[in-house]
């Protein structure tokens, strides 16, 4: 499988549905539910309980009848064994519910001024700019929340240069960044007042101020092409949200040891919420902090 | 503002090399003293087929842990039987984090570990049959199941026994039935064979 980032793949799962669903003659027993559970978690890091059983099942009945497999059992075997892993995608594409706006999954960012930060400022011996990369950079949301954030909640931004390089494989999406036209529901968990400060009204909704977006360098990025990430280097943080649980196994731990050769020694990867480098952690040092767990390089490493 | 936009980000130029980034000149960068370009060799090794036998090589000495991590990517990249080979190779190391890689290797590479399976699964040493076991976990291919049931009727070992029958419990379907009750008689004296037996029973795709 080729893994790709077109589009924004910012999810959450608390998507329950009030009605029951119409499972026809397909059942999903209690114990199938257990079986799909252990198995999807070891796949993909996501962890339904007792509680999402109704949204669950639902999808699955959804796929047994899309895939034409007749049965919870014929689809599990399908699911298990399909060399491509492509049903496995479509079923974690429907488990999961796309959405991306700005300070989404915003404790990342106070875990970035309140604890990475100034950490990363701590050992620096040179006045190089601390930078940041932001993949996929999706439409902008954000590599331009992690602006704002540091403009308005770190105040090391008046001692430091910071650059921030946000990369995507799709060149619309890029365009559309560069731009930085949102809709009101892309922008509504901002405060007011930084609504006004970073913001202009347009016609279309809100596009963000000039100066942020000449702050912010655009890339085209495909992180699974060695001749693309090659140039990526010497990075203090780098964001990759909810975009490695789109990819296989191999192609993730192809992506976390590509973050490890662009990060400086000592320096950080923030992942979604519910994503974990499992399989690859032994190349990073799991850090707790107060606001997020965040995977670091270890600072003795080469 | 402080925000300052990046320089741009250039491909590492050629004359910046210390090696040519051919084949033999990645392979003897492999022996490097700097992890990193030990690293990068690694890396671009997936572009040479031939390069299996030195990854291998340079696998069973190596220490650096990042590097060991990428030599294993780029060996489940070629994932041809000299990497398989290789990686067989590393399941009967004393080093449990490199089984483990080699497990976790092994699984994506269905297509090229079916012609060996059998061979493991009758490997005269139970530690590597259990390993064999814990490859076919996670391991997408349409023989898992008749693996499984071969290894619960003909193991004479009760820890791969037990490991084959956890497994079952996921993938077992009614052909595995009269053999996870065969294996409770066969193993009447083992509480915890009989318990994921019932479990396994329990769970089977039987409709």
């Amino acid at each position: 499988m080729s893994p790709t980032f077109a589009s924004p793949p910012i999810w959450h799962l608390g998507d329950f549905m009030k009605t029951d669903p119409e499972q026809g003659t397909i059942r999903i027993s209690a114990e199938d539910f257990q079986k799909f559970r252990e198995f999807f978690y070891r796949k993909t890091g996501i962890q339904f309980d007792a509680s999402k059983r109704y949204f669950v099942d639902k999808r699955l009945v959804e796929r047994v009848e899309a895939t034409g497999t007749g049965s919870f059992r014929g689809y599990f075997t399908m699911l298990r064994f399909q060399a491509s892993g492509e049903e496995l995608q479509a079923l974690t594409n429907l488990m999961t519910v796309n959405e991306t706006y700005f300070f989404r999954e915003e404790y990342q960012f106070r875990c970035l001024v309140d604890s990475l930060l100034p950490e990363i400022v701590e050992r620096k011996k040179n006045r190089r700019p601390i930078r940041i990369w932001a993949i996929p950079s999706s439409s902008g949301e954000e590599p331009y929340s992690i602006a704002i954030y540091l403009l308005e909640h770190w105040a090391g931004i008046h001692e430091w240069d910071v650059e921030i390089i946000a990369s995507d494989i799709d060149t619309r999406i890029l365009a559309q960044a560069r731009q930085g036209l949102y809709s009101l529901r892309s922008i509504q968990h901002l405060p007011s007042h930084t609504l006004q400060r970073y913001f202009k009204r347009q016609s279309g909704g809100y596009q963000i101020c000039d100066d942020l977006r000449q702050s912010v360098e655009f890339t085209r990025v495909n992180l699974s092409e060695r001749a693309d990430t090659r140039g990526y280097r010497d990075f203090d943080v780098i964001f990759c949200r909810n975009l490695l649980i789109y990819f296989d196994d191999v192609s993730r731990k192809t992506a976390t040891e590509t973050f490890y050769d662009a990060l400086r020694p000592g320096g950080f990867v923030c992942l979604g919420h519910s994503e974990s480098m499992s399989r690859s952690s032994s190349l990073y040092k799991v850090r707790k902090f107060p606001e997020a767990i965040v995977y670091q390089r270890p600072l003795e490493a080469a | 503002m402080a925000l300052i936009k990046t320089q741009c980000v250039e491909p590492i130029a050629e004359e910046a090399r210390e090696a040519p980034r051919d084949c033999a000149g990645l392979i003897s960068r492999l022996a490097a003293s700097d992890p990193t370009a030990r690293r990068w060799a690694a890396r671009d090794l997936v572009d040479c087929p031939e390069a299996a036998a030195a990854l291998v090589e340079r696998l069973k000495q190596e220490v650096d842990v990042s590097v060991r991590e990428v030599i294993l990517t780029t060996l489940t990249s070629l994932g041809d039987p000299i990497a398989i080979a290789g990686l067989v190779d590393c399941l009967r190391s004393e080093d449990t984090a490199l089984r483990n890689e080699a497990i976790e290797a092994m699984q994506q590479l269905p297509d090229a570990v079916a012609p060996v399976m059998h061979g493991l699964l009758a490997d005269p040493d139970p530690d590597l049959r259990i390993f064999a076991v814990n490859i076919l976990e996670s391991l997408c291919h349409p023989q898992v199941e008749t693996w499984l049931i071969e290894v619960i009727d003909q193991d004479p070992h009760v820890n791969v026994c037990g490991a084959a029958v956890d497994l079952l419990g996921e993938v077992g379907t009614r052909n595995a039935r009269a053999s996870l009750q065969r294996l409770k008689a066969r193993f009447a004296n083992e509480p915890y064979i009989r318990f994921a037996a019932d479990l396994a029973l329990g769970r089977l795709h039987e409709n």
